[in-house]
């Protein structure tokens, strides 16, 4: 603790045991004790406290008071948690007889004051920190705090019961693992005092006929499994898995998505995992009895496990294919059902009946296809779908949502009745998908699936969310039709299905709708980076009206639109203007050229116009996109061409377009020191002949001409932080580059030319930071920002690495020190508190 | 009986009033309203703690919808948040206004927090459009079918440009969520409306509790009065507003105060947001006040005379001008910059139009804090003057107790407000109204039954056999219908218990109670029977009462035989059997007949 914080603190710690003042804001208070607790954990001895008497003061002087409010009760019952936390500073707390006075009997655990959950949640959480010791253990469980512990667990508020629950998780744990001299095991089993309450207690409420008191125990015992994988975890399961047992085989399981849970966490623990068989079959027989929707995430959360029983996967793969196999088999004429399920292993009545009522077959496929998404999305996956017959399924639920199919049998056509129109399976569906484009052996299937793909993408029905999504799908798949005709040399296939794609993206960028134009433009741009080396592609994209309808929406009247357009016309030059090697650009009549000249005038003109930042970003990342891969060249010399951008970005009103201007500005100075040969890495060891200055000064020469040196000079005074701090980086490598360290010493506190004098002032206009204005850009103060010698001298001189250090720190930095928050509570404490409520 | 829950995740366990996100649970539907950031903390504390709403299964197949009441951030800040990265990917409403200016007020936030280095856990701005590219724009008083049982309406609110109160509606079970709203109109909004909805529960915001808050009017002409004295003298006043809502109420005042005093000195927007914000006023002209609606035609109010785009260099210029600069609280940026250069100067002035969280400079010099500490351990000496003006457009506890009359609800829940004050007002509410009253705390769920009126058709059939016993329907008589329910799919049906065992399949059973009744009587069995049945005809003489040719006894469908007793001559069992629909007459013959026959007849 600092000095100005010892001599602050006292005042605050009276200010706030004050009832007379207006109690302190929370957010104060919760910084407050986010500051104790770096404190308390920095040193556990008792010197905290011995420093600062005003804390056991404070203490005392709430506990005094007949009626504290209760957030500053709350507060002062976790600051003294906090304290506790060490054991030292416990037995502190102890001879002063405070402890018992917050935690014990005689605290707030029997006044009025106990209603308010802000109170009873102070507690707990006091509780909670001080519990690291066994001491605290004792004083809670032989003082009878535990058992207001148990009953916290059932509290009204989730905030108090949750964190009961958890306590109680962190008490058993420390009880066990610091009273125990020996290990527990089945035979021989001594809990300690603490534990065996704990246990006792979950015990009863396991058996007790109350439903909550069952979910709690369960929640509690989830908690402990899922964050304490020690042996002596399976001795108390032993003793309980004859109950869990019982409520597996009741007609009606009692709380399954708490016994779900339950079962998950401890398939993660090697001490049950290992297990040779009965707590497999546990699982089993949970995967049995639950219903389908209760089940599925305990399937799902097995078929991610890589140690399993191969039974038990099994179990659990056709718990959770099974809505999509009654999908496949409702579509299907009898005889050509051909499921994702073995008929011997399918049970498929309970999912049937489910699938054919209007209130439970969207949310069972939903959760499936969420479940399965799951799975996809995972690199390895422990086990192998039938992606072949999944993806049928699939395509049938998009199909039953669009009204495309009309199945034979009774029950397909109360699903697909009932799936029509449905956005959230529709969205869920198309996610799925497109996670499955990553798995191969859906080959055979791709036209069909396309067709589905292109009936969303054309219908008027589409919602503007679903769409996206089947854009996103699209794209995927495209991608993968790509490898595919790569790999067949199938061609005819590709080119019809993107001469679709393009013919209802045409459609689609005309949309009323902004969300649509926006989606369709995205989709564009995905499909321009992963295909744009096609010559089918290209030709396809090329001689659509796409190019032309995305130039247009250049000038929509949306920002978000104008941005994407602006990033879809960038990659759009990929393969027109900067592609004139190809046969596809090749063939491109002279009007499609000069409409790409014209593009790229366009973006500088709506870099330096647009309205709003949204485009303007787009822009500059576009053209920093073009630079790095060379692109440039070919539009104009490089150099006039940043120079230009860094021209109109200087006086950009958005921060992000200066940021983004400062990007251009790095990518560019990485590329001239390559192509004059200076090294990338000053400290790399070169060769004399290199480290002649002639490239150096050449770069240094081409730098000012492009006037970036003011640029990035000014930037370093921005108001706005990431814009000043990037600067900062740049000079610094630009320092390392042109000033090699050698050197440096000898221009530090140049002489008293003119130069010297300039650059003199510009230190002292940098150490004003973000306050400096009027900053000269030419000229003016003796700094020529177009001279390389004065920028030499400039970048010797400067204290970048201060100027570095400082700008890192985060712009509130002094606002939240502690010194500023005790400052600041002290202060509003005097202040008349109206203010407060006047929110936004 | 059926019953609703509110479940509310403020921050904290008390009742904070630093964010808005409440679950309402209503017939089995789930709706999140609002889903607001709390601007105080830079941690994982600043957004809901979503994990609280379902331990079991996804947020999205959880929730039907979200629902957005205006765009101020401890309303829709966390939305990005929730939507992007913890995943939701259900629909989400708000209004059109709110749904344009969102993303903006969000991306300016997203830069202080940028600023602030450390900071992970954030959205960015792809995360912004990409979560409003999922949201659903409504209109005023538009009914909108969120499924085909969740309907939600929006009413006006005043508070804010966009801002909504909620209607949510499942059969005809509804709540009304007010978000903030004021029922005074101001120089740019109307006041908050909402029809005589009845909702079963009213979930208002109680900011102002307990106070009645002067006329704004007051407030306006003390803004006007602080800044011309400081232009007149020669100073400069800064106003740090964020770029949109109360900036544009501020403008509008100077502009017209200008206009009318014929004043030179400048008037800045920094930003470069003021084009953009005005557009949407411009826009969604239709949601201001009349007045500004009726001005529109000859001018628009929104297209100032006397207001400039800032430079940063204007800063340093001599001579008075007044400056409105983001972001609001003087955290970081552009306000913070120009409050630094004019700080020392007594003759300027900085104007808080709004509240500021610790740990920023705009609650340190509110707090009367006037020796700052900066960057580099430099320490800035505040010498201009430091106002602070509430222009905050909430209802005040007349205007709560106004939209209650105006809604007549049968339930009211308080948010939004502090625990003391909300007391006072719950008091009152339950006094005037007699309606219940609730302040639950942050992470408690509040439950409330309620006795829904469920729609129920009436078959043809059954409509046209009550008419034709001259039972003519009429809306303002209710009456008491027979009939079989049928219930299928969530569709209720009342009809004829013919027809309903028509469609359903069934053949009809009928269920018979049977009770013996001993009495002693010598006589022949059929003399007994006489004597019952001439007592029973006596007794009961509003009913049919008949001695069949069998020797049976019916009175209506309630059937009586008499047999002699099989050990017993001198004792008769009477065997009284009788339906279910005459449970009641079955019931009180069999009294009539155990306390015997009377002794006259004999």
């Amino acid at each position: 603790m600092t000095r100005e914080c010892s001599l602050l603190l006292p005042r605050v710690c009276a200010a706030l045991a004050d009832p007379r003042l207006p109690s302190s804001d929370d957010t104060c208070l919760e910084k407050l004790l986010d500051w104790f607790r770096e404190l308390a954990e920095s040193d556990p001895t008792v010197k905290l406290m011995q420093d600062n008497p005003c804390l056991t003061e404070f203490i005392t002087s709430i506990l005094a008071l007949p009626e504290p409010s209760p957030s500053i009760l709350s507060f002062t019952l976790r600051l003294a948690g906090i304290l506790a936390a060490s054991e030292n500073r416990f037995q502190h707390l102890q001879q002063e007889q405070l402890l018992v006075r917050l935690f014990g009997r005689d605290g707030p655990l029997n006044s009025s004051l106990w209603e308010d959950a802000s109170v009873r949640s102070g507690w707990v959480e006091g509780v909670h920190s001080m519990m690291h010791h066994q001491p605290a253990l004792h004083f809670l469980c032989h003082g009878g705090g535990i058992n207001t512990i148990f009953t916290l667990q059932g509290d009204p508020s989730l905030f108090v019961a949750s964190a009961a629950s958890q306590l109680l998780v962190h008490m058993l744990t420390l009880s066990v693992e610091s009273e125990t001299t020996k290990p527990l095991t089945t035979k021989d089993c001594d809990w300690p005092a603490c534990a065996r309450m704990i246990i006792k207690h979950i015990e009863d409420s396991l058996q007790s006929s109350s439903a909550s008191d069952i979910e709690q125990s369960l929640k509690l015992l989830t908690g402990l499994f899922g964050s304490c994988r020690a042996a002596w975890t399976e001795v108390l399961w032993l003793g309980i898995v004859k109950q869990i047992k019982s409520f597996l085989m009741e007609e009606t399981v009692r709380a399954p998505h708490a016994l779900a849970n339950l079962l998950l966490n401890m398939t993660w623990s090697p001490v049950f995992c290992n297990d040779e068989g009965s707590f497999w079959a546990l699982v089993t027989s949970a995967l049995e009895h639950f219903t389908p929707i209760e089940a599925s995430p305990l399937a799902v959360g097995i078929l991610r496990l890589y140690k399993c029983p191969q039974d038990v996967r099994i179990q659990a793969l056709t718990v959770l294919l099974q809505p999509m196999d009654c999908i496949l088999r409702a579509a299907s004429q009898p005889l050509e059902y051909a499921g994702l399920l073995d008929e011997s292993v399918s049970d498929p009545i309970t999912v049937e009946s489910l699938l054919s009522s209007k209130s439970s077959c969207a949310g069972l496929l939903c959760q499936t296809l969420a479940h399965l998404e799951e799975l996809l999305s995972l690199v390895l996956l422990p086990v192998e779908l039938p992606y072949p017959s999944l993806l049928r399924s699939l395509m049938t639920i998009l199909q039953f949502c669009n009204g495309s199919v009309n199945p034979t049998s009774p029950l397909g056509s109360t699903i697909s009745r009932i799936l029509v129109n449905c956005f959230r399976v529709q969205r869920s569906a198309l996610d799925v998908l497109a996670a499955l484009s990553e798995r191969k052996g859906c080959d055979t299937l791709i036209e069909d699936l396309f067709d589905v793909l292109l009936a969303y993408l054309e219908s008027p029905n589409t919602s503007p969310t679903v769409l996206k999504k089947t854009f996103h799908a699209t794209s995927k798949w495209l991608a993968r039709l790509q490898e595919l005709s790569c790999s067949n040399n199938q061609w005819q296939q590709t080119e019809k299905i993107l001469k679709d794609v393009f013919l209802v993206l045409q459609k689609r960028l005309c949309s009323p709708c902004w969300e649509v134009r926006d989606s369709s433009l995205e989709f564009l741009t995905v499909l321009i980076q992963c295909l744009r080396d096609q010559d089918e592609f290209r030709q396809s994209l090329l001689s659509s009206e796409v190019p032309r309808l995305t130039e247009s929406l250049l000038e929509d009247p949306e920002s978000y639109v104008r941005a994407s357009a602006v990033t879809a016309v960038g990659h759009l030059a990929f393969i027109t203007y900067f592609a004139p090697e190809s046969p596809v650009a090749g063939n491109l009549c002279n009007k499609e050229v000069s409409f790409t000249a014209n593009t790229v005038a366009k973006l500088q003109e709506i870099l330096s116009t647009d309205p709003e930042g949204f485009p303007r970003r787009a822009v500059i990342s576009i053209f920093t996109k073009w630079l790095r891969q060379g692109c440039t060249g070919q539009l104009e010399d490089a150099e006039q061409f940043v120079s230009r951008v860094i021209q109109t970005v200087v006086h950009d009103l958005d921060w992000e377009v200066r940021l983004g201007g400062l990007e251009l500005v790095e990518v560019f100075y990485t590329q001239t020191i390559c192509q004059l040969g200076l090294p990338k890495c000053p400290y790399a060891p070169v060769s004399s002949a290199v480290t002649t200055s002639v490239p150096q000064d050449e770069s240094l020469q081409i730098f000012c001409r492009a006037k970036l040196f003011s640029f990035l000079f000014q930037s370093l005074c921005d108001c706005d932080k990431p814009v000043a701090q990037r600067a900062c980086d740049i000079l610094l490598a630009l320092r390392v580059t042109f000033h090699p360290i050698s050197t440096l010493k000898d221009s530090q506190g140049a002489g008293d030319s003119p130069a010297g004098c300039g650059i003199a002032w510009l230190q002292r206009t940098l150490s004003q930071g973000s306050l400096a204005q009027n900053f000269p850009i030419d000229g003016a103060n003796g700094v020529d920002f177009q001279d390389p010698e004065s920028m030499m001298l400039a970048l010797g001189t400067i204290d970048l690495e201060e100027l570095h250090d400082e700008l890192n720190k985060s712009s509130d930095h002094v606002e939240k020190s502690p010194q500023s928050l005790l400052q600041d509570i002290l202060a509003t404490v005097g202040t008349i508190k109206e203010n407060e409520a006047d929110c936004y | 009986m059926s019953y609703l829950s509110v479940l509310g995740l403020g921050a904290g366990a008390g009742q904070d009033v630093g964010r808005s996100c409440i679950l309402v649970s209503i017939a089995g539907k789930n709706v999140m309203l609002d889903c607001g950031m709390h601007m105080g903390y830079n941690d994982d504390r600043r957004f809901p703690d979503f994990s609280y709403i379902t331990q079991n299964g996804r947020l999205t197949d959880f929730l039907d919808c979200v629902i957005i009441s205006h765009f101020h951030l401890d309303h829709c800040g966390a939305l990005p948040y929730f939507s992007e990265m913890v995943g939701y990917d259900g629909p989400i409403y708000m209004t059109h206004p709110t749904k344009a200016i969102c993303p903006i007020l969000l991306e300016d936030y997203r830069k202080i927090t940028v600023d602030k280095k450390g900071e992970t856990n954030f959205f960015t701005s792809q995360m912004i459009k990409d979560c409003m590219k999922k949201v659903v724009a409504v209109h005023l008083h538009q009914t909108v079918q969120v499924d085909e049982e969740l309907e939600i309406k929006a009413y006006y609110a005043g508070h804010v440009l966009g801002a909504a109160m909620f209607q949510i509606k499942v059969g005809c079970e509804s709540v009304v969520y007010t978000g903030d709203y004021n029922m005074t109109p101001d120089r740019h909004l109307g006041a908050a409306w909402v029809d005589k909805c009845r909702p079963d529960l009213l979930i208002t915001e109680s900011t102002y509790a307990t106070t009645i808050r002067d006329s704004k009017r007051c407030r306006e002409r003390d803004f006007l009065k602080k800044v011309h004295e400081t232009v007149e003298r020669g100073g400069k006043v800064l106003i740090p507003v964020f770029a949109l809502g109360r900036a544009q109420e501020l403008c509008i005042l100077l502009e017209t105060f200008w206009e009318r005093m014929n004043l030179k000195a400048p008037i800045y927007f920094s930003t470069g947001l003021t084009e953009k914000a005005n557009h949407y006023y411009k826009l969604f002209i239709t949601w201001t006040n009349q007045k500004i609606r009726k001005t529109f035609v000859q001018r628009n109010m929104f297209e100032f005379k006397h207001i400039k785009a800032f430079d940063r260099a204007f800063a340093d210029n001599p001579g008075p001008m007044v400056v409105f600069a983001t972001p609001g609280m003087l955290h970081a940026g552009q306000s913070l910059q120009i409050f630094r250069k004019w700080a020392g100067n007594e003759k300027n002035m900085v104007i808080m139009p709004g509240y500021c969280v610790q740990g920023t400079v705009g609650h340190k010099i509110l707090s009367g804090q006037r020796k700052l500490e900066m960057e580099g351990r430099q320490i800035l000496e505040v010498k201009m003057q430091v106002e602070y003006m509430s222009f905050s457009a909430h209802a005040d506890a007349k205007g709560i107790m106004q939209l209650i009359r105006q809604a007549e609800p049968r339930n009211v829940l308080l948010v939004h407000g502090e625990a003391k004050k909300m007391e006072f007002l719950k008091q009152k509410i339950e006094q005037e109204f007699h309606v219940n009253c609730y302040m639950p705390a942050n992470g408690e769920t509040t439950t409330i039954f309620t006795n829904p009126s469920i729609p129920v058709d009436i078959s043809l059939g059954l409509l046209k056999r009550e008419t034709a016993i001259g039972l003519v329907p009429d809306v303002k008589k209710p009456k008491l219908m027979h009939g079989t329910l049928l219930m299928k799919d969530n569709s209720f049906r009342l009809v004829s218990p013919e027809q309903a065992l028509k469609e359903l399949g069934l053949t009809e059973h009928q269920l018979r109670f049977t009770c013996r009744v001993h009495i002693q009587d010598p006589r022949k069995e059929h003399e007994t029977v006489l004597r019952v049945y001439n007592h029973l005809k006596g007794v009961l003489k509003d009913y049919s009462v008949q001695h069949l040719p069998d020797g049976s006894i019916t009175v209506e469908s309630i059937l009586i035989q008499a047999t002699a007793h099989s050990e017993d001559q001198g004792t008769k069992v009477l065997l009284v059997s009788w339906t279910y629909q005459d449970e009641e007459l079955g019931s009180y013959l069999t009294a009539l007949l155990k306390k015997g026959l009377p002794q006259s007849s004999t």
